[in-house]
């Protein structure tokens, strides 16, 4: 069991403490809780040390709409984002990041040029993924005393389970789980999504939940709900739940059905102030080293094999974009990758979809 | 008396096993990357031409453009089919698993191989353009070209050509369905009609060969995956066997409809040309309304296993609206197959009858999944005339014991309702309209597919009427046979005559008064068969063949070139299905 709360006060007493001669602020997103602590201790606090900067961390939720600085005059904007798959690949599409330069990164301890220690499929035109993480169900122990819900259909089984769930107020994910709940297998999801009919499906399931969803905006607000009792079950990344199990004790069991791995991408904005640096940044924090701390604080798995090499047995889940998903076609225990190009060219049709079902219902 | 002797014994067992392996292995590699090839090719048409649902989708914000890619990729596509058809097939009509069977059962020739890449790129183009038609079909043909090409080779095995065009099939088929003992089966189910230990071993390899490639190398996606827990009720196998004869009644309804519209094209005064892009824009207009109709529909075909996926009136409307625009698309001449399309009219029907279940709420039942499963077997089954092949498919491709039982309940009574209704399958019914009627049986089909002009004799002495019948007797003597024809002025034939009927008589006897003014005589249009039949029913042991035109004299045949005839062909059928290797 791993325990870096003690050490990231130190580290935080420690780093406010220090002066720093001022080289420059580099503007990094960052998507607040136990995420964010970890980033902090394995890349931040570090990179600022070597290279004099001051990293500013500035929320961000996802999305591409807040990185179009036209829409947002005199937005400080980002240097360096940390965004989903599906919308860096958006992003890149809209010109909204830089082409990134792959031969900025760093070869593995032993030599290995970095484009081949990457995984397969982890390095982009505009980025670089870093993590693979995976959204995932949970559930409040103490509301099912007796029959657990173990499966993705058991999230829409209000009469079963009854409560309060949490979802994001994005549509991702809860298509694939609409999906599962049907019993659509894995590798059909996206072409049955591809249609109307799809999309209604997914309505007729969100319907079942009505006057049952709690909304959340910020990564860290799923772990919250469960544990002050406000929701029964919610959706999240599988690293907050595991962390406020193992790390904090919060009775928090994760559905081990219908994961839904993705990637996150650093990219650097097209408008950044300082793009050099932030080239800097993200070849630092994709180093071996610091890609395998941040994956020994938190149940999110690395990107490249050396780092993979380099992870203590975790308590939690780690999802990985090198396992095979085709085994978890049917039955329980289902994983689906997203696929980010389909994310990527259907963000209008979704969201669309999304604000109409929101308006039918008035949620 | 001629006789084909078939030699079995050129090589030695192992070299003939050798032999057969290698083609059968030879075959399966080049149909299953070809058949890859071919999905690969419509599917890229698909979202070329915004036929794929997911390009679809993303063009819901762009409702004019999306209207005009339903309406116009049809209609344009249809347009070329027409004129590739038209102008590149011999045949002047697509190629598909019909010519095949004829050209296994006949041993004839091939089809131009032109036509035949002509036919087939139709059949891609077709798929392509969302034409509501099936890619099996096609992919047969497929098989059947690889099949037909490794046959040619000479490599000295008695009835190479079959056997390389079974494993042709069998390696399409196993790649399609990704159902290696389906295909198997279904090559000697459809195409052979018999099983013999030489077939066996290369369409096995081949439909293996196929699976290798289309699961393990390639890794495609299986037509549908279900998650099916069993049946829970006993009297459902009842509902089953309902599905089943309704299944017939389905399929029936369907492959008349497709003759019929056929037969309404022709009539219909439109020229051949244009007639796929008449059915094209027509089926753009339905599709303006169910975008579901367009090509293989591969979503709805999964969308029908999903409880509640569909209203039943909606369902009902999309049920009717394929089959009208299915019939269309084949009876107006788009290259493609009749299989896939009923499968999805099937599966619909099979979700239909599930969805009233439902409604009904009077017992319970296994949820969808059987049912539609049921509906797609019963009414697919009939069409291909493959009850086990389809029984294998519902096995392989969800490999789930339970399902199979209840689809095998259903296949039985659509198939047994169905052959009586309508025939073994559109196949054959097709088939039996060109002539080659295998309702007969093999042999039976065989003598009566050649014309009897096959076996006429051109060189024979020619009588007359003032002729003497001593010199008559002894000319027939000297030939050895004891019958000849007589002829009149202009060539044409006015009687036979007989041995039997100048003995006994003065030698100088006028022919004219012994000889039987004859009242049987066949033309290029009798066919042996016919020819058979007709001298079992008289006493003639010769008769006359004239042109049907002229009615001048061709040629003769006598009673026992047509018994040869048949013996011949009864022989090969016999060696085909008994012959070790």
């Amino acid at each position: 069991m791993i325990r870096f709360s003690p050490l990231l006060m130190l580290s935080l007493i420690l780093g406010s403490s220090t002066t720093w001669a001022d080289n420059g602020e580099l503007i990094i997103s960052g998507w607040g809780g136990a995420y964010e602590q970890a980033q902090t201790i394995s890349y931040f606090q570090q990179f600022e040390e070597e290279h004099d900067v001051r990293i500013k961390i500035r929320p961000y939720n996802g999305g591409i709409g807040p990185l179009d600085f036209l829409e947002h005059p005199g937005d400080p904007g980002w240097d360096v984002l940390d965004m989903t798959e599906s919308d860096s690949l958006a992003a890149c599409n809209e010109r909204l990041l830089k082409e990134f330069d792959k031969s900025v990164l760093i070869s593995a301890p032993d030599g290995t040029a970095a484009t081949k220690d990457f995984f397969n499929g982890a390095i982009f035109k505009c980025g670089v993924a870093h993590v693979s993480y995976a959204d995932v169900i949970a559930y409040d122990e103490r509301a099912f005393p007796n029959v657990k819900p173990n499966s993705v259909a058991d999230f829409f089984d209000i009469e079963r389970f009854p409560g309060k769930r949490a979802l994001p107020r994005r549509p991702i994910a809860i298509l694939e789980w609409a999906m599962l709940s049907y019993n659509v297998p894995v590798s059909q999801i996206y072409d049955l999504l591809s249609t109307e009919r799809g999309f209604k499906l997914v309505s007729k399931r969100l319907n079942q939940l009505k006057g049952n969803i709690v909304w959340w905006e910020q990564g860290h607000e799923p772990v919250d709900l469960l544990s002050n009792g406000e929701v029964v079950m919610a959706s999240g990344f599988n690293g907050r739940f595991d962390d406020a199990r193992v790390n904090h004790d919060i009775p928090i069991s994760i559905i081990p059905d219908g994961q839904f791995v993705q990637l996150s991408v650093w990219g650097i904005h097209r408008q950044a102030q300082r793009p050099d640096l932030a080239a800097q940044f993200i070849a630092f924090a994709t180093r071996t080293d610091r890609m395998a701390a941040l994956s020994n604080l938190l149940s999110y798995g690395p990107t490249r094999k050396s780092a993979l090499d380099r992870i203590h047995h975790y308590a939690g889940t780690m999802p990985l974009i090198t396992d095979n998903y085709s085994n978890a076609e049917l039955g329980i225990n289902r994983r689906i990758r997203a696929d980010s190009h389909w994310y990527s060219v259907t963000e209008s049709i979704r969201h669309q979809w999304f604000d109409e079902w929101l308006s039918s219902t008035g949620e | 008396m001629k006789r084909i002797n078939i030699k079995t014994d050129l090589y030695s067992v192992p070299t003939t096993i050798l032999l057969l392996a290698i083609v059968g292995v030879g075959i399966g590699v080049v149909v299953s990357l070809l058949a890859i090839a071919f999905y690969e090719a419509f599917n890229w048409l698909n979202k070329e031409f915004l036929i794929d649902p997911h390009e679809r989708i993303q063009l819901v914000n762009r409702p004019l453009l999306l209207s005009l890619a339903t309406v116009g990729v049809p209609a344009v596509g249809g347009l070329l089919v027409g004129f590739i058809i038209y102008y590149f097939v011999s045949a002047r009509r697509p190629l598909g698993p019909s010519d095949t069977i004829l050209l296994v059962q006949t041993r004839g020739t091939p089809q131009p191989f032109g036509s035949s890449i002509a036919s087939t790129f139709a059949a891609v183009l077709s798929l392509g353009c969302g034409a509501s038609v099936g890619h099996y079909g096609p992919l047969v043909y497929l098989g059947t070209l690889v099949g037909s090409l490794v046959s040619a080779l000479k490599l000295k095995i008695p009835n190479l050509q079959a056997i390389c065009i079974a494993s042709g099939v069998a390696a399409a088929i196993s790649v399609a369905f990704n159902a290696p003992i389906a295909g198997m089966v279904f090559a000697h189910e459809v195409i052979l009609r018999h099983f013999s230990v030489k077939a066996f071993a290369p369409t096995t390899v081949a439909a293996a060969i196929g699976f290798i490639f289309a699961n393990v190398i390639f890794d495609r996606p299986p037509l549908f995956l279900v998650v099916f827990e069993g049946v829970q009720y006993s009297y459902e196998f009842i509902l089953f066997a309902v599905i089943g004869i309704l299944g017939a009644l389905l399929a029936v309804g369907y492959a008349k409809g497709i003759l019929l519209c056929q037969s309404y094209a022709s009539r219909s005064g439109i020229p051949e040309v244009f007639r796929p892009m008449v059915a094209g824009l027509i089926l753009g207009m339905v599709a303006l309304q169910f975008p579901e109709v367009l090509g293989v529909g591969q979503e709805s075909l999964r969308f029908a296993t999903i409880g509640g996926a569909f209203e039943l009136g909606e369902l009902t409307i999309l049920i009717v609206a394929k089959i009208f625009v299915t019939i269309l698309c084949l009876g107006f001449g788009f290259a493609g197959g009749v299989f896939g399309p009923i499968l999805l009219i099937g599966i619909l029907c099979g979700a239909l009858f599930g969805g009233i279940l439902d409604q009904l709420q009077i017992f319970g039942h296994s949820g969808v999944v059987p049912y539609a499963i049921c509906g797609m077997m019963a009414a697919a089954t009939p069409v291909i005339g493959a009850p086990l092949a389809m029984i294998l498919i519902v096995f392989e491709l969800t490999r789930n014991y339970d399902l199979t039982t209840a689809a095998m309940v259903a296949v039985v009574f659509s198939n047994l309702l169905a052959s009586r209704m309508f025939g073994r399958s559109l196949f054959d019914v097709q088939l039996a309209s060109r002539g080659f009627d295998l309702s007969l049986g093999r042999v039976n089909a065989l003598i009566s597919y050649g014309s009897v002009t096959e076996i006429m004799r051109t060189e024979y002495p020619i009588f007359r009427t003032h002729d003497k019948i001593g010199k008559v007797a002894y000319q027939l003597a000297h030939i050895g046979r004891t019958a000849g024809v007589v002829v009149g002025p202009n060539e044409r034939p006015v009687g036979v005559v007989h041995v039997r009927d100048c003995t006994g008589r003065p030698p100088t006897t006028s022919l004219k008064d012994v000889m039987n003014p004859e009242t049987m005589r066949f033309s290029q249009n009798t066919n042996v068969g016919q020819a058979l039949e007709a001298f079992r029913q008289s006493d003639y042991e010769v008769a006359p063949i004239v042109s049907a035109k002229t009615q001048k004299l061709l040629g003769i045949v006598y009673e026992s070139d047509v018994i040869s005839k048949y013996r011949e062909i009864a022989d090969r059928i016999r060696q085909e299905e008994h012959d070790p290797i």
